[in-house]
């Protein structure tokens, strides 16, 4: 069992700084999603794992072994790329089987490998074609398939899902994790899809402008934001208006909220967010607004309100189905303990 | 006809300031016009491809008569058309003792600015891909001067430096670095065409997480990749180095269009013979290998078989 780790790693392209000391350790068989907006520095991670870029400082570790300036061929990374990476000109198993031509395994044992690698991903029959005849699915299954293929020590996935459609990413995902907990091998997978990241991880990091924002569960990451910025890049938030009134109270609109963390001094006008699911319908004792929009989505009714006092709008999900016209007065309560208290600069 | 049918055109309503029927009515399709627009539409196209092909035909077969016909020039009509044809002047041209070698050095000189002009920019072309992409555009303009600066200047140049490079011009095969100039403009825009279109950094990041090195890299994935581009700027190169003239001449080099220069001098129809010959070959190689280039390998063993194979293997863990 392997693990990847991290030390202080910085890469600087030009002037722009894509990382900033990271520091991240992958534990053995455990799949780390880094998540992000474009630009963050979450593929460049990545890219300096596989040893297609350099750091400029730092080290990369895999088991304890410094491999920051060994070239990429020579480093036994399994890599899926966000794009179509099939050779063309391969069939789907020699696709398969091109690590292990060029680790100059027996063809027989090779061909054995092949199949073991096609019967995983559920593509045997597929093994004759070429990648222009098989669907995008499949061929980032054929793509997982030879990334596998070679037992790297650790598998690298670079926004796998991205290039297809909502149904067949869905399915994707979770064969990904099957395969990944089954083989028991320590995965990083990029995404810049919040759903995907909380969906398949064991842990989170949360990158911005080259740092790690945050590392945690999914759940603690969702949760319990380690900043605005976590806060709103991971699921949605309502961002209200408020003064600190003690340790651990705010006033937003004249109600007192009792929020978990605040770092802000006595008096300080801060931002309050608070996820759509933290704020309820309530009979009465609430603040006061407008029901702009009522949407059903199944599980939940999304409601939005105006409220009166602050004249914010904000989501509220309504468990089940609710019914709603717009223009309906209702009372919002705020559920403030995982709320995230934001100065306001 | 169902007898209850009735026209809906006929249902509307007479345009008391028009008085017939409306010219447009609404929710109904304009009358069709399908079948004379598209013989019309049919036409053009059809009318292009025949202008075209008596624009090119036309000069070959006159060329083909006056050649290969025994026929004085004067008296070549429709009613001489099918009478004494022969390949008598070919015959002179291949009986010439200067022929063989001319056309010997003419592919000697084609395969080695193929494989010099390969060689130096299929690692260029890949490399500026990867990574100079910025640079691709200055790379380009300097490729297609060869076209702007006319060969007889380059000949200039040869004729500066010749005294100081006796040693080297003297050989026959001096004239390769040349024909790679002059061959640039068609080779790096046909491999730069091919890898514009692959997706050459996943390719090459893929095969390199597999643990293929630079070496591999190239001759496993990017090479099969670019073969049709790889084999047009072979056809292309060739084409050029077995159609040049003046640098051959200025260096005195018996080359096959010098040969074919001389000989037509000395007997016109023979030579233009041997001129239609060759473009003839040449336009049968590329529809040749046009056609090659689509096939796929049918001696290719499926996987299934493979795979059976490797398993009925003894001692083999799957067996």
């Amino acid at each position: 069992m392997t693990n990847l780790t991290y030390v202080s790693v910085r890469k600087t392209f030009g002037p722009t700084v894509a990382l900033e000391g990271l520091d991240l350790d992958v534990k053995p068989g455990e799949l780390i999603s880094l998540l992000g907006p474009s630009g963050c520095g979450k593929t460049t991670a990545l890219r300096i794992a596989a040893g297609f870029e350099f750091a400029d400082s730092g080290a990369v570790l895999v088991s304890n072994a410094d491999i920051t300036r060994t070239p990429a061929h020579k480093r036994n990374m399994g890599m899926v790329f966000q794009s179509y990476s099939l050779f063309p000109n391969l069939t789907v198993a020699n696709n398969v089987g091109f690590g292990l031509r060029t680790r100059k395994m027996a063809s027989t044992e090779r061909h054995h490998r092949v199949a073991e690698m096609l019967e995983l991903v559920q593509l045997t029959h597929l093994a004759d074609r070429y990648p222009h005849q098989i669907s995008g699915g499949q061929a980032q299954r054929v793509a997982l398939a030879r990334a596998l293929a070679v037992q790297p020590q650790v598998l690298l996935l670079d926004e796998p899902l991205s290039a297809l459609d909502a149904k067949v990413r869905a399915t994707l995902r979770d064969e990904i994790r099957r395969i990944q907990t089954e083989l028991g091998i320590t995965t990083l997978f990029v995404t810049h899809d919040q759903e995907e990241a909380l969906a398949i991880s064991d842990r989170i990091g949360v990158m911005s402008n080259g740092r790690l924002e945050q590392l945690g569960t999914p759940r603690d990451v969702y949760r319990h934001p380690a900043s605005a910025f976590v806060a709103r890049f991971v699921g949605s938030m309502n961002e209200l208006p408020a003064t600190v009134t003690g340790t651990r109270a705010v006033d937003v609109g004249g109600h007192s909220v009792v929020v978990d963390r605040i770092t802000q001094h006595d008096g300080a006008s801060v931002r309050l967010l608070v996820r759509p699911e933290d704020m309820r319908v309530v009979a009465d004792g609430g603040l006061p607004g407008t029901v702009t929009t009522c949407t059903f989505q199944g599980s939940a009714t999304v409601l939005g309100v105006r409220l009166d006092r602050l004249d914010v709008l904000t989501s509220v999900h309504v468990a089940g189905v609710a019914d709603f016209n717009p223009g309906a007065r209702v009372e919002v309560s705020i559920d403030g303990e995982r709320a995230v208290c934001e100065s306001l600069s | 006809m169902d007898p209850n049918f009735q026209n809906p055109v006929e249902l509307l309503p007479i345009d008391p300031e028009i008085g017939g029927q409306p010219t447009a009515p609404t929710g109904l399709a304009p009358p069709s016009t399908g079948r004379p627009r598209r013989r019309f539409g049919r036409l053009i196209p059809n009318l292009v491809l025949m202008i075209s092909a008596i624009f090119f035909l036309a000069p070959l077969l006159t060329l083909a008569r006056f050649s290969l016909q025994n026929v004085p020039t004067i008296l070549l009509g429709w009613d001489t058309l099918f009478k004494k044809w022969s390949l008598n002047g070919l015959t002179k041209a291949f009986d010439d003792p200067a022929f063989w070698p001319a056309l010997r050095l003419s592919l000697q000189l084609a395969v080695g600015t193929v494989a010099l002009t390969l060689g130096l920019l299929l690692p260029t072309a890949i490399w500026t891909h990867l990574r100079v992409p910025k640079a691709r555009s200055l790379i380009e303009f300097m490729t297609v001067l060869p076209y702007m600066i006319p060969a007889i200047a380059l000949v200039a140049g040869i004729k500066i430096i010749q005294p100081h490079a006796r040693w080297f011009l003297n050989s026959d095969l001096s004239l390769i670095p040349f024909y790679v100039i002059l061959a640039l403009p068609f080779t790096y825009r046909s491999l730069d065409a091919g890898l514009k279109a692959i997706d050459l950094r996943v390719l090459v990041d893929a095969s390199r997480s597999l643990g293929a090195g630079w070496g591999s890299t190239v001759l496993r994935v990017i090479i099969p990749n670019l073969r049709t581009a790889i084999i047009s700027a072979s056809f292309l190169t060739a084409a050029v180095v077995i159609g040049e003239f003046t640098i051959a001449d200025t260096l005195l080099k018996e080359t096959l269009p010098r040969f074919q220069a001389t000989f037509t001098s000395r007997e016109p129809q023979g030579g233009y013979g041997l001129n239609l010959l060759a473009l003839l070959v040449t336009i049968g190689l590329f529809i040749t290998l046009s056609v090659l280039t689509k096939k796929r390998d049918p001696k290719r063993k499926s996987f299934a078989r493979m795979a059976a194979d490797a398993a009925s293997m003894p001692g083999n863990p799957g067996s």
